[in-house]
């Protein structure tokens, strides 16, 4: 899933300042999973908001409306009547979902109201953790599961650094050393001969470093 | 700014922690919210009730190890912090919003708990949400 | 056999080698570099010059090494791969040894949160392991990492770092022998304080005949005071100090807990030369380098 938390909500009210009709558009796929722009938390700021501008006796007129993806046109149709009648849009999905409204509504203001943080899992009830880079060339077959480029702060290929103490990473007493987590489940997996393989310097090509990517299925366009 | 007129207050309370009949409280006017469970405690009812002109907001809960649904009232506690960041966070002060921990029984800690948030409600000031437009 | 640098030539020879350490200053004075010439000149076989260690900004470790190599002492150039990509990592190589800079230890660094500038964004475009082998592979083959053939190929003495006191210590063997395959020629572990550890991570290192393919230098950092031992065990990542080390300088008073510092690395520096398969010792008394003449002579090292 895509996580995000909410931006601080001083900037989302400078952000939405200027308008009279807001429209606060939530997202019903991951950004909800993760309590941070799905119907309950669309509610939560509408009504944080209603109340912050009656305090600084400023008018506004706020709608509420979730869809269920932001980031498929097949979704944001539902939000246009919404869009029309106000003169903007606080869309509390994750980066993708706020800039594929922004391109289907070309001429209308889409503010975000997240700040997007990374692919990842919910670890226990509320707690999520960075899985993922999306780097476009996966080797967790090598780490028994566990990606180093991720979830290790150097994205050391080749071992632990010498930072790695009773399994945690020196950055963060909080963070586990991916490294000793792979050494543990090779272990677990008799694969202890991955450790002693070399691993030459990943191709970022196929990751951000490559530009902006682009993925395309032949067999689906028409 | 003083509080003209008798002050706000919305009570929020589990069936074990509140008896309605006790709801005559001098010195205010008290909206009272039966929930079966603290855990049904909401950021947004909590919200709702100083949108709809609350000065205060209290929430009455069980003792947290006597919760009859063991985390309920963990849970409350948890969205009641949540909530006073929010309202420290817009000026509208946090200390409006309370939780505490009583049983149905006990119609004298309550009453003091009212009163003290009366007399609170003196320094805090009334809802700053309230007498403007929308 | 062909040697790459003096220090090499020294290790071939088979003598207990002696590297110091130089940590340029943050900022662009040279003097500070010229001082610390002065204090290690004519005691160690080489210096390391860090590599804006600790993540905190400083003169640039290629300039500081070439101002040791023109006062004529031979440096260790440090180099991280936090702060460069491949393309700056093999132009930095080739720009040092055109400044005849002869040796490298090969770093993945410290992260940059707890630097100077926590806000930078790091690169870890290639991990350590992999800088040992592009500079092997400069080297040896005369090629960049792209194949392309240099017209002059740097021909370093290429070294990296072993962190016996890191966790797991059990996997601190195989990292040993990765960085070994990968092209390090010699070996700088951390400061030795937990002898017994150290010990058994040596006596693992012979077992496996690591020890004789590389040379290994230990790690010495004379202690200040309590304070300063406590501090590394505590803050520093991958540091072990004893309690018998930390209750051994707090055992004595104020103003001798340098001296105690002193004698603790002296006898550190004994067990050393005789452990099998240790090739010398790599002092680092951070900003104290007046001190290093003293452990020297006093170890019989010079």
């Amino acid at each position: 899933m895509i996580t995000a938390s909410q931006k601080p909500i001083n900037e989302i009210i400078e952000l939405v300042e200027p308008y009279k009709k807001l429209l606060i558009l939530g997202c019903g796929t991951c950004v909800k999973t993760c309590f941070a722009g799905g119907e309950d938390e669309v509610a939560v700021l509408a009504s944080v908001l209603r109340l912050s501008f009656k305090k600084m006796a400023r008018p506004i007129e706020i709608e509420e409306l979730t869809i269920e993806r932001q980031c498929e046109n097949e979704f944001i149709q539902e939000a246009s009547p919404g869009i029309a009648r106000n003169d903007a849009i606080l869309s509390l999905a994750c980066g993708a979902g706020v800039q594929a409204m922004a391109k289907r509504f070309a001429k209308e203001v889409v503010l975000p109201g997240l700040n997007t943080t990374f692919i990842g899992i919910q670890e226990s009830h509320g707690v999520f953790t960075e899985e993922c880079s999306g780097c476009g060339d996966c080797s967790l077959a090598t780490f028994g599961g566990i990606c180093p480029v991720t979830r290790c702060a150097k994205k050391l290929l080749n071992g632990p650094c010498g930072g790695s103490q009773k399994g945690f990473c020196e950055i963060d007493p909080d963070t586990q050393c991916a490294w000793h987590l792979i050494i543990e489940r090779l272990t677990t997996l008799k694969q202890q001969d991955n450790l002693k393989t070399y691993i030459p310097p990943k191709n970022w090509n196929t990751s951000l470093s490559g530009g902006p990517r682009k993925l395309i299925r032949e067999d689906h366009i028409i | 700014m003083k509080i003209n007129n008798a002050p706000k207050l919305t009570l929020f309370h589990c069936l074990n922690s509140f008896e309605e009949t006790n709801s005559m409280f001098d010195g205010c006017t008290i909206k009272t919210v039966k929930m079966a469970c603290s855990s049904m405690t909401k950021d947004i009812h909590l919200l709702k009730a100083f949108e709809s002109g609350a000065d205060a907001v209290l929430v009455l809960v069980c003792q947290e190890k006597d919760c009859r649904y063991a985390e309920g009232s963990i849970r409350a506690k948890k969205r009641v912090d949540y909530v006073k960041t929010i309202l420290d966070d817009i000026g509208m002060d946090g200390r409006r919003l309370n939780i505490f921990n009583t049983t149905a029984k006990d119609s004298g800690p309550i009453k003091d708990i009212i009163k003290t948030t009366i007399s609170e409600l003196e320094t805090i000031g009334p809802n700053p949400a309230l007498n403007h437009f929308n | 056999m062909k040697t790459y640098s003096r220090l090499h030539e020294k290790l071939t020879k088979g003598k207990f080698v002696v590297t110091g350490e130089c940590g340029p200053p943050r900022g662009a004075n040279k003097d500070v570099i010229d001082k610390k010439i002065r204090l290690l000149r004519g005691f160690v076989d080489a210096v390391n010059v860090t590599d804006n260690q600790t993540a905190i900004v400083r003169m640039s470790s290629i300039a500081a090494s070439a101002h040791l190599v023109a006062a004529g002492l031979e440096p260790v150039m440090q180099m991280v791969v936090r702060d460069r990509n491949r393309i700056a990592i093999q132009s930095d190589i080739m720009g040092a040894y055109s400044l005849g800079i002869k040796n490298i230890l090969c770093l993945s660094g410290d992260h940059q949160k707890f630097g100077s500038q926590p806000d930078a964004m790091n690169v870890f475009d290639i991990d350590s392991v992999n800088l040992i082998r592009t500079v092997k592979d400069m080297r040896d083959s005369g090629k960049d990492m792209s194949g392309f053939d240099l017209d002059v190929a740097p021909k370093m003495f290429i070294g990296a770092a072993a962190n016996p006191f890191a966790d797991p210590f059990e996997y601190r063997v195989i990292r040993l022998a990765k960085k070994i395959d990968a092209g390090a020629d010699f070996i700088q572990t951390q400061c030795i304080y937990n002898m017994d550890r150290f010990k058994e991570w040596i006596r693992r290192a012979n077992n496996e005949g690591l020890t004789d393919k590389v040379y290994i230098l230990g790690g010495i950092t004379p202690l200040k005071s309590a304070g300063m031992a406590r501090y590394m065990n505590n803050k520093v990542a991958g540091m072990d100090v004893p309690e018998s080390i930390i209750k051994r300088m707090d055992g004595v008073d104020k103003k001798s807990r340098a001296d105690e510092g002193i004698k603790i690395c002296l006898e550190t520096i004994e067990e050393l030369k005789e452990t099998n398969g240790v090739h010398g010792v790599h002092i680092m008394a951070i900003e104290w380098e007046e001190v290093v003449g003293q452990i020297v002579e006093q170890a019989g090292l010079k």
